[in-house]
C-alpha cells in the first residue's frame, strides 16, 4: 500500500498517539506491518497502539504483562508494562546476602503520576534523566503508603526512541496537601502547614560564590514541631500563626524540614493554638518514629533490651575526639588517648526498636558507675570487657525515659540522648484504667 | 530498611497457638510468626517465672531448656551454645525465679504437622517481681489494643491489605491481620478476654473482676514434646559441620573461602541454600563474619 492508502489509518494513530510519537516513526511502523508483514491494516493499528502503549484492552490478560500508567498502578501488580520518563537516575552497588549486586532506582513518571522504581539487576542496564523507556514486565509493591515499581530478573528496561512522554510539573512535586507537622514524614512532597513561628533567625552564607541570605527557624503546631529554612524572606516574626501554602519536606538524615522555595506562599492566620503548641518535647511511640523517619526533641519511654558494641570505657583522640582503638586514630595516628564512657543501647517500648547513644555524665548518672570507677575496674582486671558488663547488668530490662534529637538510616531510627531517667510505671493506676476500658466495652 | 525487629509483648497463649509464619518482602527480611491476632512476631519480650530448666547437651555444649510463665501460659525456651551470655546466665539461675527474656520467636514443625513455637533468648536476666508486674500490664494492654484492632478490621468487611490500608491501618498491621484474617478466620475473642481478666486479676488483687466466663474457658496451648525437636537437632549438626569446615578451610588466618566452604558442604550433604541459612544463622549469633565478601571467618570468644 503507498502513503495515500495508508493515510485513513495513519490519522486513525495519530488521533491517539500524536502527544507520544513523532508522525514519521508512525508512518514508518504502519508501512513496517502493512508492507513489510503483510498485515491487514486493522492489525497493524492494533499492534502499532499496542506497542505505544496506547491500547485499552488487553487480548492476553493473562499470559503477558499489560501496560498500564503509574496512576492506574495499586501496589499488587505482578507484571505490567509501563512507558514512563526517568525524571532521577542513581546506580548504586549494594550487597545481597554477601554477593556484589549493582542496581538502579530514582524517580519515573508520565502523564498520571510519577513513582520510585528500583532496577535490581542493573549492572548492563544504562537508564538517564530526561529519556524514556519502557520498563518490561515490571512488578508493583506498596511502601510507605506510596506505589513503588521494581523491575527483577524476569522485567527489563528499553530505551523508547522517539517516544515522548510528559510529566506534568505537578505530579514531580505532588499536590501541596494539609499536613499536621508532628505528621509529616520526609517521604511527603508539598505540603501545607499551619503552625506558630517558635524561633527565626537569618543568617548570612555564600553559595557557589555568591552571597546569600537564609531565614530559618523553627515551627510548631501542636502536634509536633519542624525546622524551617527559605532564600526568600517571607518576614516570619517569632510568636506569629502562619499558613505556609506549597512547601516541600527534604529529610536529613532521617529528619524532615521544611523549605520554603519560590512557589511558596505565606498567610498570617488566626492562632487557634493557645498553650497547645508542641513546641516542648515529643512523646512519641518508636513505632511511629521508626514510620516517620527522625525529629527534634523527641521522648520516648521504653525497657532496654540489648546494650551493643562500643558501649562501656572507651578511648577517644585528644585531637578530634573520634573513638579510637589502642592509641591509634584513623586521622592523627598514635596519640595519648582520652579516656571516655558511653553506652550504646537499644530501647523498645513493644512497638518499634530505637538505637541510643548516652554520653559519660548520663552514663554515670544511669548506672551509678563514674568514669573513675571504670578505669579502676579495666585496670584491675586488665580488660575493658568488665566495664561493659557491669553496664549492661545494670541497664538491661530497665525502664528509661530518653529525650533527644533522632536521625534515622537503614539501620532504622539513632536518638542522641540528651536527657534520660529511670521510669518506674504506676501499674495499677495504669492496670485500674485499661479494667475500666475493657467493661466499658464489654 | 533493616532496622531492629520490634521485641512484642505477648501472652504465651496468643504465640504458642499461631501456625503461620511468613517472611517479609524484601531479600533480607526475616520470618514472623503470625498470630491469630495479626501480630507479626519476630522478636518478643518476656517477664515471667522460670518454672523449670533443663540442660539436654552436655557440659561442654549446653543445650537449655525452660519454660517461663506469664499469667495463665508458658513460653517453651531454647538455648544453646550459638547464645552464649544466655546459656551462662540460664546455667545459674535457681528455679523459680523472676526473668526477663529477650529472644527470637523459632517455630518447629512437627511430623503429624503440628506447629511449636519457642523463644531462643539473646538476654535471660534476674529481675525483681516490679518487673513482671509491669510486663503483664504491657501485655495486657497490647492483647485488648489488637482485639480492639481486630474487631475494627472485621467491621471494615474486606481483608484485603489496601482496604485495610485505606481504613486507617498502618501497613505492617494490615499485613498481619489479613494474613490471619486468611489462615485462621475469624478469632474467637473469648479465650483473649478472659487472659486479660485474669492478668488484671493478678495485678489488681484487692478488686473484684469478673467479665463473665466460666472458668474454664480456652484451653492451655500444646506442649512442646521435649524429645521429637528432630529437626532442630539435625540443624545444630548443620551448624555444627560448617563451622568445622570454616576452621579447618581457614589455613591463613584470613578466612574460609566460600567457593570452598560451599564444595566441602556439599560433600557432607549440605545443599547450597541450606549453607547460606546456616551461615546467615552463624552470623546472626555472632559466631562467623565476613572479611570480605568472599570468605567466613570464625569469631573466637
Amino acid at each position: 500500500m503507498n502513503e495515500q492508502e495508508l493515510t485513513p489509518h495513519f490519522e486513525e494513530l495519530k488521533r491517539v498517539l500524536k502527544d507520544k510519537v513523532d508522525d514519521e516513526r508512525i508512518m514508518n511502523e504502519l508501512k513496517k506491518y502493512v508492507n513489510e508483514f503483510h498485515v491487514t491494516p486493522q492489525a497493524a493499528v492494533r499492534g502499532i497502539l499496542r506497542k505505544f502503549g496506547a491500547l485499552e484492552e488487553s487480548p492476553f490478560r493473562s499470559s503477558s504483562s499489560l501496560v498500564k500508567k503509574i496512576g492506574e498502578l495499586t501496589g499488587s501488580e505482578a507484571s505490567v508494562d509501563l512507558l514512563v520518563r526517568a525524571i532521577f537516575v542513581e546506580k548504586k552497588d549494594i550487597t545481597v546476602k554477601g554477593s556484589p549486586k549493582t542496581i538502579i532506582s530514582g524517580l519515573i513518571g508520565d502523564e498520571t503520576g510519577t513513582a520510585s522504581f528500583t532496577v535490581w539487576e542493573g549492572k548492563n542496564v544504562e537508564m538517564e534523566k530526561g529519556s524514556v523507556y519502557w520498563l518490561r514486565s515490571a512488578y508493583a509493591k506498596m511502601w510507605n503508603e506510596k506505589v513503588q515499581i521494581n523491575i527483577g530478573a524476569r522485567g527489563g528496561v528499553e530505551k523508547a526512541e522517539g517516544m515522548r512522554v510528559d510529566v506534568p510539573d505537578r505530579s514531580i512535586s505532588m499536590e501541596s496537601s494539609e499536613a499536621k507537622i508532628g505528621e509529616i514524614t520526609g517521604s511527603m512532597g508539598n505540603v501545607t502547614v499551619t503552625g506558630r513561628i517558635i524561633s527565626a533567625e537569618e543568617r548570612n552564607v555564600t553559595v557557589k560564590g555568591e552571597p546569600k541570605t537564609v531565614y530559618s527557624g523553627m515551627i510548631a503546631d501542636d502536634t509536633g514541631k519542624i525546622q524551617y529554612s527559605a532564600w526568600n524572606d517571607f518576614g516570619l516574626k517569632e510568636g506569629e500563626t502562619v499558613r505556609i501554602k506549597n512547601a516541600y519536606i527534604r529529610s536529613w538524615k532521617g529528619i524532615p524540614q521544611l523549605n520554603m522555595g519560590d512557589r511558596c506562599e505565606v498567610s498570617r492566620v488566626d492562632d487557634t493554638f493557645g498553650n497547645d503548641i508542641a513546641d516542648t518535647v515529643n512523646t512519641k511511640k518508636i513505632g511511629d518514629i521508626v514510620r516517620t523517619g527522625g525529629g527534634l526533641d523527641i521522648k520516648v519511654v521504653g525497657t532496654v533490651v540489648d546494650m551493643r558494641r562500643g558501649s562501656g570505657l572507651i578511648e577517644r583522640c585528644p585531637e578530634c575526639n573520634r573513638s579510637i582503638i589502642n592509641g591509634e586514630c584513623q586521622a592523627h595516628g598514635r596519640v595519648e588517648p582520652v579516656m571516655d564512657l558511653r553506652m550504646k543501647l537499644t530501647l523498645d517500648d513493644g512497638t518499634g526498636a530505637i538505637s541510643a547513644i548516652i554520653n559519660r555524665e548520663l552514663t554515670e548518672k544511669l548506672t551509678g558507675v563514674t568514669l573513675g570507677m571504670a578505669e579502676g575496674l579495666a585496670k584491675a582486671r586488665g580488660s575493658m570487657e568488665p566495664v561493659e558488663r557491669e553496664l549492661a547488668r545494670t541497664m538491661l530490662i530497665r525502664r528509661l525515659s530518653l529525650t533527644g534529637n533522632v536521625m534515622s538510616d537503614d539501620y532504622g531510627p539513632m536518638m542522641i540522648v540528651r536527657a534520660a531517667d529511670v521510669v518506674k510505671e504506676d501499674v495499677t493506676a495504669e492496670a485500674e484504667k485499661l479494667l475500666r476500658e475493657v467493661e466499658a466495652s464489654l | 530498611m533493616n532496622a531492629r525487629e520490634t521485641a512484642w509483648r505477648l501472652f504465651a497463649g496468643e504465640l504458642n497457638s499461631s501456625s503461620a509464619s511468613v517472611k517479609g518482602n524484601e531479600e533480607m527480611s526475616p520470618t514472623y510468626v503470625v498470630t491469630r491476632l495479626g501480630a507479626m512476631v519476630n522478636r518478643v519480650m518476656v517477664a515471667g517465672v522460670l518454672t523449670e530448666k533443663e540442660n539436654i547437651g552436655s557440659e561442654d555444649e549446653p543445650l537449655w531448656r525452660g519454660r517461663v510463665q506469664d499469667v495463665g501460659g508458658s513460653f517453651f525456651i531454647n538455648v544453646g551454645k550459638f547464645q552464649p551470655e544466655a546459656a551462662s546466665a540460664i546455667a545459674e539461675l535457681e528455679v523459680p525465679v523472676f526473668v526477663a527474656i529477650v529472644g527470637k520467636v523459632k517455630t518447629y514443625t512437627a511430623d503429624d504437622g503440628r506447629v511449636f513455637v519457642s523463644v531462643r533468648p539473646e538476654t535471660i536476666v534476674q529481675v525483681q517481681e516490679d518487673v513482671r508486674r509491669q510486663w503483664i500490664l504491657s501485655a495486657a494492654r497490647s492483647l485488648w489494643d489488637r482485639l480492639i484492632r481486630m474487631k475494627k478490621a472485621i467491621a471494615v468487611n474486606s481483608t484485603s491489605e489496601k482496604d485495610l490500608t485505606a481504613a486507617g491501618f498502618a501497613p505492617e498491621e494490615a499485613k498481619g491481620i489479613d494474613l490471619a484474617l486468611n489462615r485462621y478466620g475469624m478469632p474467637d475473642s473469648s479465650p483473649y478476654v478472659k487472659t486479660i481478666q485474669d492478668a488484671l486479676r493478678m495485678l489488681l488483687p484487692g478488686s473484684v473482676i469478673d467479665f463473665g466466663f466460666p472458668e474454664d474457658v480456652g484451653g492451655s496451648p500444646d506442649e512442646i514434646d521435649m524429645d521429637s525437636e528432630q529437626s532442630s537437632a539435625d540443624r545444630q549438626d548443620m551448624e555444627d559441620t560448617i563451622l568445622r569446615i570454616i576452621t579447618e578451610l581457614d589455613t591463613d588466618g584470613r578466612g574460609a573461602p566460600r567457593d570452598e566452604i560451599e564444595r566441602r558442604a556439599e560433600a557432607e550433604g549440605i545443599s547450597a541454600t541450606e549453607l547460606e541459612e546456616i551461615s546467615d544463622t552463624l552470623m546472626d549469633n555472632g559466631m562467623v563474619y565476613e572479611p570480605d565478601l568472599k570468605r567466613l571467618k570464625r569469631i573466637d570468644y
